[in-house]
């Protein structure tokens, strides 16, 4: 299998390039249900290729193909991504691209850890700010694929796992009652936070993970980064466990021209949370259901109990 | 209180991680039988807890769908931080302490 994926690369990959390279052997990084990542140097250039798996992870999830696209167009933008190389359609029998690979830490316990991190962690707030504000700059028309998604899809995704919690209905219902005038709609990430980004000691390296990209309101992708899940045990940084939030909202609004208030990032922060919840209950139906049989999925059933104590807590500060 | 997936279900997901990727990978003889000694005991478990009465999650949903409709009277929101706590001490007491030392602070 692999000296296979190794002689279509070898090709696929020349061809890309230009010219006959030497490839070193791939290795498999993540072997997930959904995708597989590979690590492979041609001459000396890091590589990774993105593969697709069996099944699809979420249903409103890019395709391999749109995910390259929307890679390029924010290569393009100057946004700090991997280089984009090209898009694979049939790799040993699946699609695949081929980007970058980009060295730095992504495991988020350590960036909100890792001594030789503080002045990554300092830099982060602001690092973060100027990336995404470039993200949001990208002209819809560069990737036309893209779909809106609005706040009721989450509760067609809790309708569909078909389990009552009444924790993640009340924090649906105050979403509902409290929703801000909305923004224009904006190229979004849809997965912005620690966890999806290359770190270094000088900081940000890299956005990864395009998979969720869409079109919606810009504050949304914003608080994304500060749902207490990705602040890796260290709750008191409240954007990702790395830093305070204002120095990520100033920056933002200097750049954008926005004048995005933190009450507006209050309310999406609890619109990540009540996303995240269900989310948890969308793995673990992916194992009740057969389509992919994991203890970790099984459990992130019950860890969504973390996430609903988070809306919970929120929602009494809201009231108060 | 219901919850999913149940003692059951992550029971039978046990067995399976155990059986389809941990089992096989077992070249020593001892361990091997002792793994087989650890999966029986699972299915025990696993037996036991298909003779469980199934519970009754009417309440839960009653008041899922109570709120859905908009009808949210004083006091819900109190009764369900007790309930996700009552989850909490079962599925990640540690969270729970955590969260509550961090907001002490």
């Amino acid at each position: 299998m692999i000296a296979e994926m190794r002689e279509s690369l070898q090709s696929l990959l020349s061809e890309m390039l230009g010219r006959e390279v030497e490839l070193t052997e791939p290795v498999l990084l993540a072997g997930g249900a959904s995708k597989e990542a590979w690590a492979v140097d041609a001459d000396g250039e890091p590589l990774l290729v993105r593969r697709a798996a069996g099944s699809v992870i979420h249903r409103h999830t890019l395709s391999l193909a749109n995910e390259f696209a929307v890679i390029e167009a924010a290569h393009e933008a100057g946004v700090k991504v991997p280089r984009p190389y090209g898009y694979i359609p049939d790799l040993e029998g699946r699609e695949a691209f081929v980007m970058e690979r980009l060295e730095g830490d992504t495991i988020g316990r350590r960036i909100v850890q890792k001594e030789e991190l503080a002045a990554a962690r300092d830099a982060l707030p602001v690092q973060m700010a100027e990336e995404l504000a470039k993200i949001h700059a990208i002209s819809p028309e560069r990737v036309p694929f893209l779909s809106d998604t609005r706040l009721e899809r989450m509760v067609e995704e809790l309708d569909d796992v078909g389990e009552p919690h009444p924790a993640i209905e009340l924090g649906l219902w105050w979403l509902r009652e409290n929703r801000p005038p909305s923004c224009p709609a904006v190229v979004a990430h849809g997965d912005y936070r620690i966890g999806n980004l290359v770190i270094r000691e000088e900081g940000l390296a890299g956005v990864l993970d395009w998979e969720f990209a869409h079109l919606d309101d810009p504050v949304r992708d914003m608080a994304f980064a500060l749902v207490r899940a990705w602040r890796f045990g260290v709750p008191e940084k409240r954007l990702g466990g790395v830093g305070p939030v204002e120095p990520y909202l100033d920056r933002y609004n200097e750049l954008s021209g926005l004048d995005v208030h933190p009450e507006e990032l209050d309310y999406w922060e609890l619109a990540g949370n009540v996303g995240w919840a269900i989310g948890c209950l969308t793995q673990m139906q992916r194992h009740l259901s057969g389509q992919d049989r994991s203890v970790e999925l099984a459990t992130l059933g019950r860890l969504g109990a973390e996430v609903e104590y988070e809306i919970v807590n929120l929602l009494e500060r809201f009231a108060a | 209180m219901t919850e999913r997936p149940t003692a059951q279900e992550l029971t039978e997901a046990i067995q399976e991680f155990l059986g389809g990727e941990i089992l096989p990978t077992l070249t020593d003889h001892r361990l091997r039988f002792r793994m087989l000694v650890a999966m029986n005991a699972l299915s025990i478990v696993y037996r036991e807890l298909a003779a469980l009465p199934l519970e009754d999650d009417t309440e839960q949903r009653e008041l899922a769908a109570r709120i859905r409709a908009g009808d949210v009277p004083t006091g819900t929101l109190r009764h369900v931080k007790a309930d996700v706590e009552a989850r909490l001490r079962i599925a990640s007491p540690r969270y729970l302490e955590a969260y509550r030392e961090a907001a002490a602070e």
